[in-house]
């Protein structure tokens, strides 16, 4: 397959994903606040700028926008195309990188996504005011209804691999940053632990955090009406069976990883290989209690750090121009780490030619 | 109720009309077609008109148009009624087309080997050696085969008296042959029944013809030679297509910066390494394929893409240095570019061109401005040209400067009343409008063209431009047995 085509899959998908979790947030967001609305004011900040902080960059939001309410706060996430983030810039991005590569993907699939690219330019921010919870239903059904075509109308060879590793890269990325800032947010000490559980407000936000994974009630069947921090954090981090978990997304990569190489368990042949199989081992052989003694953040911070060197490799082994050659990587040859933290993977717009 | 056909002029003493014969009635083969479509109300023609279009919307066919804002993409308008040619006439038009294409294959094959053409003074050797396209580093060059125009779609109109002529020959990189396909299957999604009351014969296997035909011409035998195509990339106006193809015949889709040369052979750059490349159907110009040897500005290219290709270890198609033979001043030499190399009379007439590097015919150019039709020679796409019956004299001023300060550059044709067919002008009447038909001729070990091609439609009332970059259109084209 040409790097350039298995690059665009890679990205399609994960843009994707990125505009469905966008919308996860939001529409709980908004629930969420219809839950609390006796309590709160709809527009506090506080229930808005987690949000900023979970999906994109607050510096840059607060260039844009005066106030972390409902409407800025939807704006910025929605409709903004100076926000590469926010829905309608994910969604076009996932249709560029679809069309450069029409011939090889299916046909249901181009229609699937440049249908809910034309939905996403007729709809107004008054019309997604009013009826928010159908908006985002919308996006959140397109994105499922795009990976059942996906799945039942394209090869399983390693095309459809790339898409996954886009998809469940995202996934996991979105989860740990959710995770992070929620905790952060709701979580200021450990010693308050028993207080807060009792705190009606944050049981609810807790609530949403499930919802937005679509984990409620997955996590219910396991854990009863027990929801409690330690137990949210050990399914949505640690959780084998439930697909929007960190551990399974991670696990999901990775399967997708080693059909392409061909590596195996004790047995990797190339560095992205080596990362995400030590990832995958990390979260098979640790344990909630493990994660609050080493501090909820810098456990999650270490996860994204691990899913951006992850994107590196990737890029370095199967897209970048200039090695387009498959070897074992010599392993005692490790790439300086080249810093991240707080930016989101973003497909490079300069490997684009503009051309007349 | 005023049936669909009822309002319908054709002013047969002024144009040949492809439906309504002299007398005013219909011809044999379109008795079917317009009968059926009389029986169509208004909400009928809606309805499938919409079935249409989602179809082409769906498919994501669209085209870009340069110059007035960047990168406009448009559905290419479709015209519902198709338009029948008699298995009789078609026979002509594949006759002649043959006759030409192999000629001009002739005409290449030997300016670039021994150039007897131009010792025999058939035609003045500066035109050839001096034209904008002729590519003096590849002469001594022999292209596998022996074959340099691969896939070829000549423009044919018909006279008021029906006659079919060549307007021009595109042995470049012609487009449209998508359209050709894709049209076809929009209409028998629309109009279902009609195609069980016609014997249409299929252009669908034009996919595989062509892939064969590329095969054919791998530099050296093998069971499966790699074929790719190369695309200038998403914002060039035919993208669709090049995706089209590549998809249609199996193959992979490549910008120049998924090739790469070492060693002057060329490969692919894959996620498992480098993969070696036997054939590449180019639809980038040759000015933008290699910025080591041509435009060095190029981005669409591959760097030692031509050395490769003079070393005889990739194919073009088509091969570099087409151009000179479809320039329009070379265009008319072909009747005496065929005479010379089959000994046989034209099948397919040209029509009547004056060069303006010719002293005589610029005199008569610039005396008669306002009934010709002015063409740059290597501008294609409709660009570039004067129609003098539609221009102020301002224009026509402006023109003549550029024709004198260029003469070479410039021929002049008359003012040829294409024939005329009825389509759609809007949503529910129709008018006759102009058309021209582009067939397209393959051609690798043997020669072979699909029954049919491109027929395109002048839709802005009473222009003679069917170019889709100038408002026009296209209709499915059936050759029928009858």
């Amino acid at each position: 397959m040409l790097s350039r085509v298995a690059e665009s899959l890679f990205w399609m998908s994960r843009y994707f994903e990125r505009a469905e979790n966008t919308a996860r947030f939001l529409d709980v967001n908004f629930n969420l606040l219809l839950d609390l609305n006796s309590i709160t004011s709809v527009d506090h900040p506080n229930y808005w700028k987690p949000l900023i902080m979970v999906m994109s960059d607050p510096e840059h939001f607060t260039t844009l926008y005066q106030e972390y309410d409902a409407h800025s706060v939807t704006d910025y996430l929605v409709f903004n195309r100076q926000n590469s983030n926010s829905i309608v810039s994910s969604i076009s991005m996932a249709r560029e990188n679809a069309r450069s590569i029409i011939e090889s993907i299916s046909s249901e699939m181009w229609e699937q996504l440049n249908n809910l690219y034309h939905v996403l330019h007729s709809v107004t921010p008054q019309q997604v005011h009013n009826d928010p919870y159908s908006f985002y239903k919308e996006i959140k059904n397109a994105s499922l209804l795009f990976q059942g075509i996906t799945d039942n109308t394209f090869s399983h060879h390693e095309g459809w691999d790339f898409v996954q590793i886009g998809k469940y890269l995202e996934r996991a990325d979105n989860a740990a940053r959710l995770v992070d800032v929620k905790y952060h947010m709701l979580m200021p000490g450990q010693q308050h632990h028993a207080d807060l559980v009792r705190n009606s407000v944050d049981l609810i936000q807790w609530m949403a955090v499930l919802k937005s994974c679509s984990a409620l009630e997955a996590f219910r069947k396991v854990y009863l009406s027990k929801i409690d921090p330690d137990n949210i954090l050990r399914f949505l981090i640690l959780d084998r069976g439930f697909p929007r978990s960190i551990a399974f997304s991670i696990c999901a990569a990775q399967e997708a990883l080693w059909k392409i190489s061909g590596s195996s368990v004790h047995r990797y042949v190339n560095n992205v290989d080596r990362l995400i199989g030590k990832m995958e081992a990390g979260l098979t052989y640790t344990t909630v209690e493990d994660i609050l003694l080493q501090g909820v953040h810098e456990y999650l911070e270490e996860i994204e750090h691990g899913l951006a060197k992850v994107g590196e490799q990737l890029h370095l082994l199967y897209f970048a121009y200039h090695t387009p050659k498959i070897e074992p990587t010599d392993i005692s040859e490790s790439l300086p780490f080249t810093g991240l933290a707080g930016g989101r993977a973003n497909w490079s717009q300069s490997q684009q030619q503009q051309q007349q | 109720m005023t049936r669909l056909f009822d309002l319908y002029e054709s002013e047969p003493e002024r144009f040949f009309d492809e439906v309504i014969a002299r007398n005013g009635s219909p011809k044999p083969h379109y008795e079917i077609m317009m009968r059926r479509f009389n029986l169509f109300s208004t909400a009928d023609i809606r309805a499938r008109r919409e079935m249409a279009n989602i179809f082409f919307r769906n498919q994501g066919i669209t085209f870009t148009v340069y110059g007035v804002e960047a990168g406009i993409e448009r559905i290419f308008p479709f015209d519902l009624i198709p338009r029948i040619i008699p298995a009789p006439e078609w026979d002509i038009i594949e006759r002649g087309l043959t006759q030409r294409i192999t000629a001009l294959n002739e005409f290449l094959s030997d300016i670039y080997m021994e150039q007897k053409i131009l010792r025999d003074k058939v035609i003045p050797a500066d035109l050839v050696l001096g034209s904008k396209h002729f590519r003096r580093e590849f002469v001594g060059i022999r292209p596998p085969l022996g074959v340099y125009i691969h896939i070829t779609g000549s423009d044919i109109i018909r006279d008021i008296e029906g006659r079919y002529m060549v307007l021009e020959d595109n042995l470049r990189t012609p487009s449209g042959v998508s359209y050709m396909l894709q049209n076809r299957n929009a209409m028998k999604r629309a109009f279902p029944v009609l195609f069980d009351r016609y014997t249409v014969r299929p252009v669908e296997n034009y996919p595989q013809i062509l892939l064969r035909t590329l095969q054919e011409i791998s530099p050296t035998p093998k069971a499966d030679p790699k074929v790719v195509v190369l695309t200038p990339g998403v914002y060039n106006s035919a993208y669709f297509e090049h995706s089209f193809l590549a998809q249609q015949m199996g193959v992979q889709l490549t910008e120049g910066r998924d090739l790469v040369v070492n060693n002057n052979k060329v490969y692919t750059r894959t996620t498992r390494g480098l993969q070696r490349v036997d054939v590449i159907y180019r639809r980038v110009d040759d000015d933008f394929l290699d910025p080591l040897v041509f435009r060095p500005d190029s981005m669409l290219g591959v760097a030692g893409l031509v050395n490769a290709y003079r070393k005889g270890n990739v194919t073009l198609a088509n091969a570099i240095g087409t151009g000179v033979a479809d320039d329009k001043v070379i265009y008319s030499f072909v009747p005496d570019i065929i005479r010379y190399y089959l000994g046989e009379e034209p099948i397919l007439d040209n029509v009547e061109t004056w060069l303006a590097s010719n002293p005589k015919h610029l005199k008569h150019i610039l005396e008669n401005l306002e009934t010709l039709v002015v063409k740059a020679a290597n501008e294609s796409g409709g660009y570039g040209m004067l129609v003098g019956p539609e221009s102020t004299l301002e224009e026509r001023e402006q023109f003549a400067e550029k024709i004198v300060a260029n003469p070479r550059n410039y021929i002049a044709q008359p003012t040829i009343s294409l024939s005329r067919h009825p389509s759609f002008y809007n949503d529910t009447e129709i008018a006759p409008c102009h058309i021209d038909l582009r067939p397209y001729v393959l051609y690798g070990k043997s020669l072979s063209i699909v029954p049919g091609g491109l027929t395109r439609v002048a839709l802005k009332r009473g222009s003679l431009v069917v170019n889709s970059s100038q408002g026009g259109g296209s209709k499915d084209t059936w050759v029928i047995d009858i």
